[in-house]
């Protein structure tokens, strides 16, 4: 197969800002962006309860979050399909093959990947940071957004990589976005449906911009960590 | 009025089956300065700990200022009010300033206020020179030194010191020492656990001796 063609096609569409490719690119931050501000405060507070609570079931809790990430998203994309369909007890809602189906799909998809990375962070995190809160007279929510502030790189480590996790995905949008054009068609969707066509122009055009954000994100990460993130 | 400030009966804590503290009776009076002795391991942490509201004792009852404490439970303000230095401060990855001002952040203290209490606690524990320098790039001694000025700028009731010259160079250990005389001179009630002999025998102090889950008074 000749590659070089598609890929010099890939880079006229990415250099002329092809609409539908610059579309398709702005619907994909968009969603993602939108679903990762809406979990994110949840599933962070709830990582800070996990981390720092004891209660029972705690252990299981953890366990069962931690499971969640290696839940294949094409099954979370049926569950939601089969809640959210006519027929299911949320149908009413008419949110099937709409952009809203695709956020709550990607909150689902981020929630334990936030929770895991944050449990870890704030179990990793030095002793000593919640008790000299504690004994400077914070109160025990002030202590703990003072643990979150000391393990802030961890907790943006954990933000930055579900939104790599929900930019990236395919399974659950194809299944509860139904990959419809000009509405909750996005990159990683695109690029099954183009390469599925034999059109790989626009595919590695958007391989390309997968790549340059993932990398971009992370560059951006080690950047904001500074020295703390270099070690 | 009654000069003490803090009373304790009766403290019990148990380790490993061990009575790591044995039934402790403790009274500090206001603005007097005072010092524990003891090996290593026989709980002279603990019993700050527990002083400070950070360690859950089995048995026994604290009174501050004659408000009856009866253990583990805890008055909300009980921290607000008797400050616990640790052995190593942490001191949080922002700014020199702004470590010394997190508790009068959570006091709620006016902004005008703190930012003046700040600079006072600077300079009374020298460290206007290194005040631009990122705190986890300070020495041990000026560390230490900033965690002093962090609990001192509160004006607490009681100021429990762990070991503050523990693990400094020579340097360290001499600045640390100027400062606690003038903690005492400010009036602070103070309970310092050490082993350093030039601390226990600052003059003016009252020193403990803790051996087996037993606190002993020395002479």
């Amino acid at each position: 197969m000749d590659l070089l063609e598609p890929t010099r096609q890939a880079f006229a569409l990415l250099l002329r800002g092809d609409p539908e490719l610059l579309q398709i690119i702005w619907l994909s931050i968009w969603l993602s962006v939108t679903a990762i501000l809406l979990i994110s405060p949840p599933s962070i507070a709830f990582g800070v309860l996990l981390a720092r609570r004891r209660f029972p079931g705690q252990r299981a809790l953890v366990v069962l979050v931690q499971a969640l990430l290696s839940f294949p998203t094409v099954v979370v994309g049926l569950v939601l399909y089969l809640l959210l369909s006519r027929r299911g007890p949320f149908g009413s809602l008419e949110l099937l093959f709409t952009p809203t189906a695709i956020v709550i799909g990607y909150m689902v998809i981020a929630f334990p990947v936030l929770v895991t990375f944050t449990v870890s962070a704030v179990q990793g995190a030095d002793p000593r940071v919640f008790e000299t809160a504690r004994s400077l007279g914070a109160s025990g929510k002030r202590a703990a957004l003072t643990t979150l502030s000391e393990v802030r790189f961890g907790i943006i480590a954990a933000v930055v990589t579900a939104f790599g996790r929900v930019i990236s995905e395919v399974g659950c949008a194809i299944m509860i976005g139904g990959n419809i054009d000009g509405l909750t068609r996005n990159m990683p969707t695109a690029i099954a449906l183009e390469t599925s066509k034999g059109d790989f122009a626009q595919g590695i055009a958007l391989g390309m911009v997968l790549m340059a954000l993932a990398l971009g994100i992370n560059v951006a990460m080690a950047f904001l960590q500074g020295e703390g993130g270099l070690k | 009025m009654s000069r003490a400030l803090l009373e304790a009966e009766g403290v019990v804590r148990r380790l490993g089956g061990r009575r790591v503290l044995d039934g402790i009776g403790l009274g500090v009076e206001r603005g007097q300065g005072y010092v524990l002795s003891g090996d290593n391991g026989s709980g002279k942490t603990t019993l700050l700990r527990i002083l400070a509201g950070l360690e859950a004792a089995d048995a026994g009852v604290l009174r501050l200022e004659g408000e009856q404490t009866p253990l583990p439970r805890y008055p909300d303000d009980w921290r607000l009010r008797v400050v616990y230095v640790h052995q190593h401060p942490y001191l949080f990855h922002t700014s020199v300033a702004a470590n010394i001002a997190y508790g009068l952040k959570a006091r709620g203290v006016a902004r005008e206020q703190w930012l003046q209490k700040v600079e006072e606690a600077i300079d009374w524990a020298g460290l206007r020179e290194v005040v631009a320098v990122p705190p986890q790039k300070l020495s041990g001694g000026e560390k230490q030194r900033v965690a002093l000025a962090r609990a001192k700028v509160l004006s607490p009731q009681l100021l429990l010191l762990d070991e503050p010259t523990a693990n400094l160079d020579a340097d360290g250990r001499r600045r640390t020492l100027e400062l606690l005389p003038r903690l005492f001179a400010d009036g602070v009630s103070v309970l310092i656990a050490c082993h350093d002999r030039e601390i226990i025998e600052l003059s003016g102090v009252r020193r403990f001796h803790l051996e087996d889950g037993k606190l002993v008074p020395l002479a």
